[in-house]
Parts: structure tokens; sequence; C-alpha cells
């Protein structure tokens, strides 16, 4: 029994890399994921970005990003692929679904609560254009302060 | 970790934190003594649900130069978000979008 399951994929190739070669990554990753029955949702190339540190002495690589809909035993088999392929000097595969699914819950359930205490407050349930716009510059006053003394605080450590 | 810590920050409310080696002003009700900061956990303050490990932006302000993750004694985010900005960072570590160290 396979679930379906959200993953992301990042990998890391060197700047150098051609066209041909980060197509065939792709392609390799697009077969084993086929294999498992799983589509890839999306691919997002970052472009050349800088590293933090050094990777098998470079500065800088190009950022890949799949979105991957497929059983967990993929991913073991994703990561021993990716492990092998010279032409990735780095990758991570982390599974999203829970973490984005938890996220939006709250989001949807903090939504329902805002709307069920304007109600009862004889409001409509949702904000008008200018509540919303003079709570936002409100914010921006009170991030400001919290930066401050944030900044203060490491100094008096 | 000190759990003894956190229970008695607990009990404080949400005030200011009076400081450990400050002498307690007693009048205050032992909060007002040495009022450095508000500290709140920017995670629920801007209802940010999705810490994620790809948003430097996000996580930079929780990594001070040297490269560690700042203790939430300092930047004031609760247990909950600490947890997932751990993790987020971790994983931004491994993929070099943030350092594991600086010197």
């Amino acid at each position: 029994m396979s679930q379906v399951r959200q993953y992301e994929l990042i990998y890391i190739v060197p700047p150098d890399t051609t066209e041909e070669v980060l197509a065939d990554v792709h392609q390799q990753i697009a077969v084993v994921a086929e294999r498992f029955g799983a589509t890839i949702e999306k691919t997002e190339n970052w472009g050349r970005r800088r590293l933090a540190y050094e990777i098998s002495r470079h500065r800088e690589g190009v950022y890949v990003l799949e979105l991957i809909n497929g059983p967990g035993a993929m991913t073991a088999e994703l990561d021993r692929r990716l492990r092998v392929l010279d032409a990735v000097m780095r990758h991570l595969i982390v599974r999203v679904d829970e973490e984005l699914g938890v996220a939006e819950r709250s989001l949807t359930r903090r939504k329902a609560a805002m709307g069920a205490r304007r109600v009862r407050r004889g409001l409509p349930p949702e904000p008008t254009e200018a509540e919303r716009h003079r709570r936002d510059t409100e914010r921006e006053d009170d991030m400001d302060g919290g930066m401050e003394s944030g900044f203060r605080g490491r100094e008096d450590r | 970790m000190s759990g003894d810590f956190d229970k008695e920050r607990g009990g404080g409310g949400r005030g200011g934190r009076s400081g450990d080696k400050d002498k307690k002003d007693e009048k205050g009700g032992g909060r007002r003594t040495f009022f450095r900061r508000r500290r709140v956990c920017k995670f629920c303050v801007e209802k940010i649900d999705y810490i994620g490990y790809k948003d430097v932006k996000l996580l930079a302000p929780f990594i001070p130069e040297r490269g560690k993750i700042q203790p939430r004694r300092i930047s004031g985010v609760c247990a909950t978000h600490q947890r997932a900005l751990q993790t987020a960072i971790k994983r931004a570590r491994a993929l070099a979008l943030i350092p594991y160290t600086t010197d």
C-alpha cells in the first residue's frame, strides 16, 4: 500500500553545468518518479546563487526545486540516485504535505475564529478595506519597536 | 535546556523579563524591574504558520553573525515556533543557503 505524498526535492549543480546535463538530471529524476507512479507537479530553477560555504571548491551553484507527488519508497531511490550522480553537488528531499497542511488548517481555523468574533460584535465577517489598511500601518509601527529592542538585547548579553 | 527557567517565566506573564541577576523590586510585583523589552514571538504576532527553509529572509534575523541559532531566551520566540525554526535553519544550512559557521 503506498500513499501519495508530496515531496520537495532541491538539488544544487555546479554553475558551469551545461543545459544538457541539467536536462539529463531532470530526466533521470522523472524516470524514477514515473516508475513509482509519481508525478512532478512543478520544476523551479532558481538559477545561479551564491553558496553560504564552499561545496567541493565551488562558491556558487545552480539550485533546482522539484515538487513531486509520490510514494515514500520513491524518496529512497531518488536519494540513492542523486548521491551517485556527479553532476549534483548536493540534494535534499523533504516531505511537505504535512507541514503545509497544518499551516493551512491553522489559517482557516484562525479565519473562522476571527469571522465568528466579528459577527458577535455585529460586524461583517471579513474586514473592510479601510480596516485592513489601518491595521497594517499599526503593525508596521509595532515591528519597528520590536526590532530595535531585539538589537539592544543582543548587545547587553 | 533548563526546564526551571521556562516555568519561572510562565508565571511572570508576558511582561518584560526581570533579570535573573538583578535584585527584584517587590513593589512592582517583580515585573517592573529592569524592563528590557517586550519579548513576543515574531511568528505568533505575524501569524506565520509555515516556517520554510527556503525563505532565507525569514530566517536571517535568528542567525547572529557567528551563524549559531539564536536561543529563544534572547529572541523571544515561543517553543513551538522555535522548534520549527530550528529544523528550517538546519535544512537551509544543508543546502548552503545559510552558513554553518562564520569566523
